[in-house]
């Protein structure tokens, strides 16, 4: 990686380990980065420790989500899934326990894949990606079990409601959508963009970002970021937020969300904007949570840099690790 | 008082120094019966420890007295009582008892005294007697040792040993009868014999001087013979140039020029060798020449004994007239050395470079003496006349051509650390203000002439010629590759300034068929200028930009959108990529910093240097990044769905390039990439 190609490199998923002291990356061209927090955060951090352990090219398109199970890394690159051990990433052997394609209709251009969760019910894994459909995999056979159709435009984020079991999808299209991950079928479908107080029409109709919390639902993008109480099915309050967000996350009883602009926002959940952090990407990408380590409890933001910022302090920038 | 009354009752005594202690005399004033006492002999008479007891028990009486004094006083008894009064008198008594063993205590300590004194004086005559005894001694030891140590010249001498002295002296000196019994005859004996032969020896000496001469002489002649010959071959040589070139064999041609070249000093030396081998063996095109002043040359290298005797004369014929001239000023002075120590030999070397289209790059190398460096200047000729392209100004300016041919070297420095000290000493601060009238030094230029000054670990130890042979190919294909990109560069800069974008035809598969936007401006700005600008200061902080680069502001058009471009071109095009930095103009202000999908065109411009390099040398770079620029901008506009005011209106732009989709991915990037020969567009 030249200093032209590091300049022009992007940030896209994050993903820490189940034991909390690694942190996963992905960028766009297509490399997966593996960083050691412990060596970062320890008193004798040098300027090494926040280069990663590991780097390696996973996917030859963008790896555009990552997500971390109790023994594995899943990453997602053009149209397909690899899944990595944990412990072979950590003593830096870089091969693939399996990967696999979702069946795809059109063969012109391959789908990515923008989002993925896991249904801990079931063990299943729900991707969602460019094809505008979400599948669904069983994690211990592999096998694609269904598809969920319904969305006209690709599919940006994925959630899941453990206590009812619901899958809510937002995509392109402006729609978010709630499917029942038992009986495969659509329950409700709200388009955010009809709703005066939330639609921005000079930027988009498109949903980008969605968080649930018990009956709360965060969700953003073209619109502003709002937060609807998923039984009446109504904004609550809506955020002045001046980009168009790209995650957000709840956390204790703060809202927090990144998007365009360089900086993280502290939401409270009445509507008002408490804090703007800012940080060294021009526009972020992707935040994450390590609350699985309460040692190595921080929250890490990746966006149009080849620099990563960790917040040890959840109301400053500490450092930034580096590609 | 009563003690007087004492007193009055004592006859007078008189004290006297010797004799005995009583002794009547008759004195002439005779009333008085005077008693002369002798205290000092009582004196010896007495016993002190007698004398102690006496004192002692005189002041218990005393004491005694006293209390009994005190008693009756306390009874009640009157002042003048006759007990009181017998007790008085008694303790006078006793009083002066006291007084006569205090004086007579006073005197023991006296003749003590004395006797200890008269002892002392004894004691000292003997112990200077003893002292100058001693001395005498020392100055008599002292005395032997020297005669001892005496060396007398004749011991310096080297002399042959005793048994060769014996075998080969002759009878009559060594008389060996005498000798081998008196060592001192012996030493005579050998010391007349070294005499012999020292002698015998010096007349030797003036026979071979003589026969010394004589051959000399001989020698002489026989030169003088030879250099008449010389005179017999050069009409020889003169007769023969018709015939060689006829042959074609410029065979005197390069015996002059080897002739020169024993004047060159040797890092030009070097240069020259090693560019005239390379020039046979790989590059025909390639030819060296010596240009300069030979005699010059030869008279740096004359021997200074021969000056040094007419410079003694010229010294004084100058001091005369020195004496009427006022001395020069310490500026001038200073100016004085400061230019003897950037004097150049007075050879050079020229190096020319040609290449296929005609156009010749001439090389220039000077060598400083003092500074031990080898310089270059450049030229560049060319057969067709390069039209004024205003923004190619700097393209073949001599002073930056060369710039940078190897990474950072960039020529301003000296690189001979030596010459640091130099500088200090006549107090030139950089050498950087003489560089535009001495010559470039840069460092592959040291190289070539084989100079070596280290300042890397890595570099091998190569000396001399082999330094310059390891150096000689690349550093000539890069100099070739400079020049013709340095005029591909000047051609291209002409056609853009006119807003037409030379793709040449190895490169239109590239690019769709159509391309609307267009080239609307191409001009040069300077390092200041560019650093001013807002939307790159993302890669002046990632330090890829230096103030040697060359800066250029492109503006590509189409309908209402302006994208101003800024351009940094490297010296070292195109090892080295032209980065570009985004700003557009439509509907607002954004930059690569504030919309991700400009990020993506700069990014598609900056990054896929093999794609967008076009058949070697990749000359075509920067006009295929220029048109590839042009093709993002024509998707970035068509592909904008939204319309920031909110209203709903005709597009300015309609769709006309094939797009599968218009966004992906989580930062809903726009299809940049072109596909050919299909001619859709798709994502990364």
């Amino acid at each position: 990686m030249g200093p032209v190609e590091l300049l022009h490199m992007s940030v896209f998923s994050q993903s820490f380990s189940p034991c909390g002291r690694f942190l996963a990356a992905g960028n766009n061209y297509g490399e997966i980065a593996v960083f050691s927090l412990s060596a970062a955060l320890s008193p004798e951090a040098s300027e090494g420790s926040q280069k990663p352990i590991l780097n390696f090219t996973a996917h030859d398109g963008p790896v555009f989500t990552l997500l971390s199970t109790d023994t594995h890394l899943l990453s997602a690159g053009n149209g397909e899934i690899s899944a990595w051990s944990w412990a072979e990433l950590i003593k830096k052997t870089t091969k693939a326990a399996w990967t696999r394609k979702p069946s795809y209709e059109t063969s012109l251009e391959i789908p990515e894949i923008n989002a993925m969760i896991i249904n801990p019910k079931d063990n299943s894994l729900i991707v969602g990606g460019g094809d505008n459909n979400i599948h669904i995999m069983d994690m211990e056979t592999g096998i694609f079990k269904s598809v969920l159709k319904g969305h006209t435009d690709y599919i940006h984020c994925l959630c899941f409601k453990e206590r009812e079991g619901e899958i809510l999808s937002g995509g392109e299209d402006g729609a978010v959508r709630i499917w029942d991950s038992r009986t495969n079928r659509p329950v409700h479908c709200i388009e955010v963009f009809k709703y005066e107080e939330c639609a921005r029409p000079q930027f988009g109709k498109w949903i980008s970002c969605l968080a649930t919390d018990s009956d709360w639902m965060l969700c953003g993008g073209g619109p502003s970021l709002s937060l609807w109480h998923l039984r009446s099915m109504s904004p609550t309050s809506v955020f002045p937020l001046p980009g168009c967000q790209r995650e957000a996350v709840f956390h204790q009883d703060l809202i927090m969300s990144v998007g365009e602009g360089p900086y993280v926002s502290h939401c409270l959940h009445g509507g008002t904007v408490k804090a703007q952090i800012p940080c060294t990407p021009s526009s972020l990408n992707t935040l994450a949570l390590n609350l699985k380590n309460t040692e190595h409890r921080v929250m890490t933001v990746g966006g149009s840099s080849h620099q990563i910022d960790v917040f040890t302090n959840f109301s400053y920038r500490a450092f930034s690790l580096s590609f | 008082m009563s003690s007087d009354a004492v007193k009055k009752r004592k006859p007078k005594v008189i004290r006297n120094e010797a004799g005995t202690p009583e002794t009547k005399r008759g004195r002439g004033e005779g009333d008085q019966d005077v008693r002369v006492y002798n205290e000092e002999v009582e004196l010896e008479g007495r016993d002190p420890q007698q004398d102690y007891m006496l004192y002692k028990d005189t002041c218990a009486a005393l004491a005694n007295l006293m209390a009994e004094i005190q008693e009756l006083k306390s009874g009640g008894a009157k002042v003048g009582s006759v007990e009181i009064e017998e007790r008085r008198r008694q303790c006078g008594v006793h009083f002066i008892t006291l007084k006569k063993l205090n004086r007579l205590a006073h005197m023991r300590l006296k003749k003590g005294r004395d006797q200890t004194h008269e002892a002392k004086q004894r004691v000292d005559v003997l112990h200077l007697q003893l002292q100058n005894l001693l001395y005498e001694v020392m100055h008599l030891q002292k005395e032997i040792s020297k005669c001892l140590e005496f060396k007398s010249q004749h011991e310096e001498i080297e002399l042959v040993s005793e048994e060769e002295f014996f075998q080969e002296a002759p009878a009559e000196i060594s008389r060996p009868h005498v000798t081998r019994d008196d060592h001192h005859q012996l030493t005579l004996a050998r010391l007349d014999w070294e005499l012999e032969q020292r002698k015998r020896l010096a007349e030797q000496y003036k026979l071979s001087l003589a026969r010394k001469e004589k051959i000399q002489k001989a020698i002489e002649q026989k030169r003088e013979y030879l250099s008449s010959l010389q005179p017999g071959l050069q009409n020889i040589m003169q007769a023969s140039l018709p015939v060689q070139e006829y042959l074609s064999m410029p065979f005197e041609q390069m015996q002059k020029q080897a002739e020169v070249a024993r004047h060159l000093p040797p890092p030009l030396y070097v240069l020259l060798v090693q560019a005239a081998a390379y020039g046979q063996a790989c590059d025909k095109t390639l030819s060296v020449n010596i240009s300069g002043d030979v005699d010059e040359a030869k008279a740096l290298s004359r021997p200074p004994e021969d000056s040094q005797d007419d410079e003694s004369d010229s010294d004084a014929e100058e001091e005369q007239q020195n004496t009427k001239r006022r001395r020069a000023t310490v500026g001038v002075q200073l100016d004085d050395k400061r230019k003897e120590m950037l004097r150049r030999h007075p050879l050079s070397l020229c190096l020319d470079l040609k290449c296929k289209d005609g156009s010749v790059l001439h090389l220039f190398f000077y060598y400083l003496m003092n500074l031990n460096i080898l310089t270059v200047k450049t030229k560049v000729s060319t057969t067709t006349d390069l039209s004024g392209a205003i923004s190619a100004g700097e393209l073949l300016n001599s002073e930056s051509l060369l710039n940078c041919l190897y990474a950072s070297d960039h020529g301003k420095e000296t690189p001979n650390p030596a010459n640091r000290y130099q500088f200090d000493k006549v107090g030139i601060t950089t050498f950087a203000d003489y560089v535009s009238d001495l010559g470039h030094p840069y460092v592959w230029v040291q190289k070539l002439g084989g100079l070596q000054f280290s300042f890397d670990g890595t570099q091998s130890d190569l000396r001399g010629s082999s330094l310059s042979a390891s150096h000689m190919e690349r550093t000539m294909k890069l100099l070739r590759g400079r020049l013709q990109a340095r005029l591909a560069l000047h051609k291209q800069f002409s056609s853009l300034e006119h807003s037409i974008i030379p793709v040449s035809s190895e490169c239109q598969h590239l690019f769709p068929a159509k391309v609307v936007s267009g080239l609307t401006r191409w001009t040069m700005m300077s390092y200041q200028e560019f650093t001013e600008l807002s939307y790159v200061q993302h890669v002046l902080k990632a330090g890829l930009v230096s103030e040697t680069d060359l800066f250029f502001m492109a503006v590509v058009e189409r309908g209402t959108a302006r994208l101003l471009t800024a351009v940094v071109v490297n010296p070292r095009y195109p090892e080295v990529m032209p980065l570009f930095s985004l700003s557009l103009h439509w509907k607002g202000e954004r930059s690569g910093r504030t919309d991700d999908n400009l990020r993506a065109m700069e990014s598609e411009v900056n990054v896929f240097r093999s794609e967008l390099q076009g058949p070697r040398p990749g000359l075509q770079l920067l006009t295929n990044q220029i048109q590839r620029l042009c093709v993002c901008l024509d998707v970035y506009l068509e592909t904008e769905s939204q319309v920031c005011d909110g209203s709903e209106g005709p597009k300015e732009f309609p769709r006309e390039k094939m797009c599968l989709r218009t966004a992906r991915g989580p930062s809903r990037l726009k299809p940049f990439k072109f596909n050919h020969p299909q001619g859709f567009f798709s994502h990364r």
